[in-house]
């Protein structure tokens, strides 16, 4: 890695620069907000910030840089993701889905290391520092959830000794992401959320998201061999539901709405009155602005953000009118945005009023590939995954890659794996060239060491489906391996998808004019996640081991007192014993005693 | 065992019929049995038992026992009582007096007189005359390093005597009175008497940290605790015991963190990386021989103090017409402790050593300027933590505006003060002026630290075992304790020798003592065991034990009750 002085690469962005004719910094920030069908609004802030590797930090973060570097981390990649991308009505994800991770958190990282095992232990390091740097259970990332993925991820920053470097991953499907990662991630913002579009994220609204990503992504950018800065992109993107921001104004609390502000539908034959309401989508746009839908206005800007200040864009239909605070300018854009400078002091706000009817509004255009994967089968021993790929484009056939992390418990049989194309393709006789996939990286797993990791190249012809299952067999777990509640079951990563050589329409470069060098996230690939599972495993009554030793020790003291009693017992015949019987002598008792009673009776 | 041919019972008593049915009646009795039976009986019950003394307890002890390495607990607690080490300070001092004409007489004098005023035995100067060969090279001795020298040079005419203290020597320069003359016995009494006092003025401080040291940290009273109270070196046991409370425990490394917290968006940069290696790496390069630094700085813009403290306006007289009021605000004492927002500033570091941070404080616009009531340098010092200094920048004559860059000129003062707070963070006296005392002072502190620190470790992990003995004690544990036992021997023998710093001595020794006795302490496997409770045992012992145990001691005192009636009755057949 180049360690460059810092001056030394200020001063060639500032050569780089000045042909723009921008003053830039080593910091930008910038929001653009979208509507998306269904009184939806896409937010998704980006914020950028250059450093180096050396000790001294100015708006760097140093507790990120001091993780960086004391794990010999290249380039790092994290990411918190709540909630489910509606891809049917949304279209794509932005970015090319290079910003949002799959659910709960996903990491990857590129280590510098001579050889495997120093790069894990790197890698244990790494995961926990960041632990304990983002409030987040990092650190239970350990080899059984971390994979070396083959063909699902490219660097995208630039590193010269690319054999130095180890690519390693691992996801945490079952972390609940909060406020207390929020925090975290605003410290290493220089203007802390205080001032400027960041402070905005507010985790009340934040993680009442239909939908919520953030990231951290760290890369060297090098605009010449010798000028390298250390890039960090941190990008917050959510989907927000305009109706229940507005409800939740309203009622805090969330309760039933009363039957008369429900927009039912007349013309389902249910909708009558008394009966069940079917909900009209779409008939107004309703009316929000920002300080309604995340709960406080923009407040001021950064001083710190590059030139110029256009930091706020909205991307809605251009019949809409928009209102803005009064210091703000507009500058339209061709591609239809409308862009803001922020005020210099007090408070921004954009307001948008009610539209009725509603306005068609254009979602991102539709994603490469639709893809769903579930759980087939029943029982407690065996069961089999479906995933369901389906290329939408009539013409265009996709490349892409199928990535699976499994943890160990849940164990696939490869032979199972099985692709089926519908419509199927016209046969040709020869299966290997039928099958759609084009290479397969498989790496068992190891009882209690590695999980699985199956990762296939694929390719799907225009406008078909591709199914693609598996069985598997679930282990079952030692007494102390079960977490607490393992009724609930065991949460499987989401499987990556990563679409090679797409070429990206012209709404998915998104407007960011980011100092240093442009983002190009990804080299053009569009990633795309499934949403996690939920494996149920065979779980033990846990009062078992006690149950175990009281029966063992109870049939043990059995035998051994039967034995005891038979050799040492005397026994001795009935007949021996001179005079009564031993037999009948409780009988001959109570006998006796009713014979006394009676007796006693007679002589009253 | 009773067998169906054996023969039937004789009748004692003469007829069943006639009595009424009773149990006790020997005559249920069944027939005695043969003595053979009993004896086979006798037999199984005692195999039974031999079978669990002699097989199944010592298969249960050695399945169930705790491997637990021997320690040598005598020494350990030796140790930690301060019984078996008298830590010493010898300090060497080389007197050079090329002008007078018997200074072995007056060295003698003023050896007695130190050893008059010293109550604190441990810690004790001895003169000695530089022989004029050696004093010609570095003046260090190969064996013994010298902690001063003091040199005896005539005064200016009509002046008594004085000392003079370099900056960067060990030299102490005397200015003896022209008057003094050595054949008078008073003059010379004078000046020996003068000699003594310097050098203990010199040596003061270190003395009483060392022995606060040496006292607070042993348990058993040493004789220099009760004697340094009343003694006649002004010693004032709270400032002492806050001076120690201020002092970083002793790492080898530290990390320092230069951070400049600004209230608003600027200044934007800082020029502390030249800042650092002008004004603060000529001591940090001085202080490697103790301990090393590693540096990083930030900036972290938008920062606010935490929310409870709130500074006070304070206005300066009357405002003028037109003029803005003029004034500042003001930092009270109380709020120096939580001036720290250590929920939001990001001060944490990953390093394994620990960390002292300095922090410039540029306040907002709004706040400026802020000033810390009964504050010269409007800076602080956060005991064990580091200083914060709090800067208020000029507004620029140009555009009105505030600085946006600060130069290294700039820092310089703050520096300056950090340099200040990062000494007495380290513990090293504020007195005297001359570095290298001081620092030679600090490297005695230290190891008298370290010492302590180990011994005491020691101390806590000798009464651990004995506390908790269902903890194992692995060979680690056994081997470190070993090891600290002789780094301790060894630091011990080389403060008596007076060598403290460099290879092999005293600080380095103890160093590895308290590292080793850290380590014994915290062996990861010794906790494990601690947690499975006492009951548990009774729940799993106790579903076999039960049943199985009650029929055997049952059987055992059925047996031995029958085998005592049976030598009694012998016992009576015999007499």
């Amino acid at each position: 890695m180049r360690l460059r002085p810092w001056l030394n690469s200020l001063l060639l962005l500032f050569l780089t620069t000045t042909v723009c004719a921008y003053v830039y910094k080593d910091y930008d920030e910038n929001l653009l907000l979208k509507t998306l069908p269904n009184n939806a609004v896409l937010a998704s802030f980006r914020f950028v910030t250059n450093g180096t590797y050396t000790n001294h930090h100015s708006l760097f973060p140093r507790s990120l840089a001091q993780i960086l570097s004391h794990s010999n981390t290249r380039e790092l990649h994290l990411k918190f993701t709540m909630g489910r991308w509606d891809a049917e009505s949304w279209g794509a994800q932005p970015f090319n889905g290079q910003t949002a991770g799959g659910t709960g958190v996903e990491l990857w990282a590129w280590v510098e290391a001579v050889d495997g095992p120093t790069a894990d232990k790197r890698w244990t390091t790494l995961t926990n520092a960041l632990s304990g740097l983002f409030c987040a259970s990092l650190n239970f990332i350990d080899g059984t959830r971390t994979i070396r993925p083959v063909m699902s991820f490219t660097p995208d920053g630039d590193h010269e000794d690319m054999d130095r470097l180890h690519l390693l991953h691992g996801s945490l499907p079952r972390e609940p992401v909060c406020t207390e990662n929020l925090t975290p991630f605003l410290k290493l913002l220089p203007c802390k959320g205080k001032v400027g579009i960041s402070s905005l994220l507010d985790g009340h609204k934040l993680f009442d998201a239909q939908w919520q990503s953030m990231s951290i992504d760290v890369r060297p950018v090098c605009t010449a061999p010798d000028s390298c800065v250390l890039q960090l992109t941190q990008t917050v993107d959510m989907v927000l539901d305009v109706e229940r921001s507005l409800q939740r104004r309203d009622y805090p609390v969330p309760r039933p709405r009363p039957r008369e502000e429900l927009n039912c539908d007349p013309n389902k034959p249910y909708g009558a009155d008394g009966s069940p309401c079917f909900p009209r989508s779409n008939i107004a746009d309703l009316p929000w602005s920002i300080s309604e839908v995340f709960g406080r206005p923009l407040h001021s800007y950064c001083p710190l953000a590059s030139e110029p200040a256009e930091h706020v864009c909205l991307d809605v239909p251009q019949e809409r009118p928009i209102y803005i605070t009064r210091d703000s300018i507009e500058v339209r854009h061709p591609d239809g945005r409308r862009c803001y400078t922020l005020p210099p002091a007090g408070d921004f706000d954009i307001i948008l009023p009610q539209q009725s009817p509603a306005l068609p509004i254009t979602p991102f255009p539709e994603p490469p590939l639709y893809a769903s994967r579930s759980f087939t089968g029943h029982g407690q021993e065996h069961g089999g995954v479906k995933a369901v790929i389906k290329n939408p484009h009539p013409t265009r056939p996709v490349e892409f890659v199928y990535l699976e992390s499994l943890p160990w418990f849940m164990k696939p049989y490869l032979h199972t794996l099985k692709t089926t194309i519908y419509p199927a393709p016209p046969a040709t006789g020869d299966a290997d060239l039928e099958s759609p996939v084009t290479a397969l990286y498989y790496r068992p797993a190891i009882d209690r060491s590695r999980g699985t990791h199956l990762e296939a190249s694929l390719l799907l012809p225009a406008n078909s489906t591709l199914i693609l299952t598996y069985d598997f067999e679930k282990a079952i777990l030692r007494y102390t391996e079960y977490p607490p509640d393992a009724n609930r079951g065991f949460d499987i990563a989401p499987a990556v998808i990563t679409v090679l050589k797409h070429s990206p329409s012209p709404q998915h470069t998104l407007p960011y004019t980011i100092s240093g060098a442009p983002i190009q996230q990804g080299h053009g690939r569009v990633a795309i996640r499934t949403t996690s599972l939920l494996l149920s495993l065979p779980t033990p009554d846990f009062s078992m081991p006690y149950n175990v030793i009281i029966l063992t020790s109870t049939v043990m003291a059995l035998a051994f007192g039967s034995v005891f009693n038979l050799l040492v017992r005397r026994f001795v015949g009935a007949d021996e014993v001179a005079g009564k019987k031993k037999f009948g002598t409780v009988v001959e008792k109570i006998r006796e005693k009713v014979r006394r009673l009676k007796g006693k009776r007679k002589t009253e | 065992m009773a067998t169906p041919d054996a023969p039937p019972t004789p009748a004692t008593h003469p007829s069943a019929d006639d009595v009424p049915i009773d149990k006790s009646t020997p005559d249920a009795e069944p027939p005695p049995e043969l003595p053979e039976n009993a004896r086979a009986r006798r037999y199984v019950i005692l195999s039974f038992w031999l079978v669990v003394v002699l097989l199944g307890l010592p298969l249960w002890w050695k399945t169930t026992s705790i491997y637990r390495a021997p320690l040598p607990l005598r020494d350990m607690q030796s140790w930690a009582d301060g019984r078996a080490c008298r830590a010493e300070f010898p300090l060497l001092v080389e007197v050079e007096a090329p002008e007078l004409s018997d200074p072995e007489h007056l060295i003698k004098s003023a050896q007695h007189a130190l050893d008059d005023a010293n109550d604190f035995s441990a810690h004790h100067l001895r003169l000695r005359l530089a022989s004029p060969k050696l004093t010609d090279s570095t003046g260090n001795n190969a064996e013994e390093n010298v902690a001063a020298t003091l040199k005896l040079l005539p005064g200016p005419a009509r002046s008594s005597h004085s000392y003079q203290l370099s900056n960067v020597s060990r030299e102490i320069e005397l200015f003896y009175s022209p008057s003094y003359n050595p054949s008078s016995s008073a003059s010379s009494a004078s000046l020996s008497l003068f000699v003594a006092n310097t050098l203990q003025e010199i040596f003061a401080e270190e003395q009483q940290m060392i022995s606060h040291l040496l006292s607070t940290s042993t348990p058993a009273p040493s004789s220099a605790s009760g004697d340094s109270t009343s003694g006649s070196s002004k010693v004032n046991h709270a400032e002492i015991a806050r001076k120690m409370s201020r002092i970083l425990r002793y790492s080898p490394t530290y990390h320092l963190t230069f951070s400049l917290f600004t209230g608003s968006g600027t200044p934007t940069s800082w020029e502390i990386e030249d800042a650092i290696d002008e004004y603060l790496q000529p001591l940090l390069g001085a202080l490697s021989g103790i301990s090393n630094f590693t540096i990083d700085s930030q900036i972290q813009f938008y920062a606010s103090p935490s929310d409870n403290v709130v500074p006070e306006w304070q206005p300066d007289g009357e405002p003028a017409e037109g003029e803005p009021q003029r004034g500042k605000w003001v930092l009270k004492k109380q709020d120096l402790s939580s001036f720290i927002n250590s929920a939001e500033w990001p001060l944490a570091s990953i390093t394994s050593y620990p960390t002292i941070n300095f922090i410039i404080y540029v306040p907002a616009d709004e706040l400026t300027p802020l000033s810390i009531s009964g504050s010269a340098t409007n800076a602080f010092l956060l005991p064990q933590w580091g200083g914060v200094k709090i800067l208020n920048l000029p507004v620029e004559k140009i555009d009105g505006e505030r600085k946006t860059h600060l130069t290294r000129e700039d820092l310089k003062s703050s520096l300056d003060t950090f340099a200040g707070q990062l000494m007495s963070l380290l513990g090293a006296p504020a007195h005297p002026s001359s570095l290298p005392i001081r620092l030679d002072s600090l490297t005695r502190q230290r190891s008298a630290e370290l010492l302590t620190s180990a011994s005491s470790t020691l101390g806590s992990l000798y009464r651990l075992t004995l506390a908790l003995p269902s903890i194992s004690i692995p060979t680690s544990v056994s081997t470190a304790v070993s090891s600290t036992l002789e780094s301790l021997q060894n630091a011990c023998q080389e403060l008596k020798q007076g060598r403290v710093g460099g290879e092999g001595g005293a600080l380095a020794e103890g160093r590895n003592a308290a590292a080793q006795a850290e380590r014994a302490f915290f062996e990861k496997s010794m906790v494990g065991q601690v947690y499975f409770p006492e009951e548990h045992k009774v729940a799993v012992y106790l579903p076999l034990m039960g049943p199985v145990g009650v029929p055997l001691v049952m059987s055992a005192v059925k047996e031995l009750a029958n085998f005592i009636k049976g030598w009694k009755a012998s016992r009576v057949a015999k007499a």
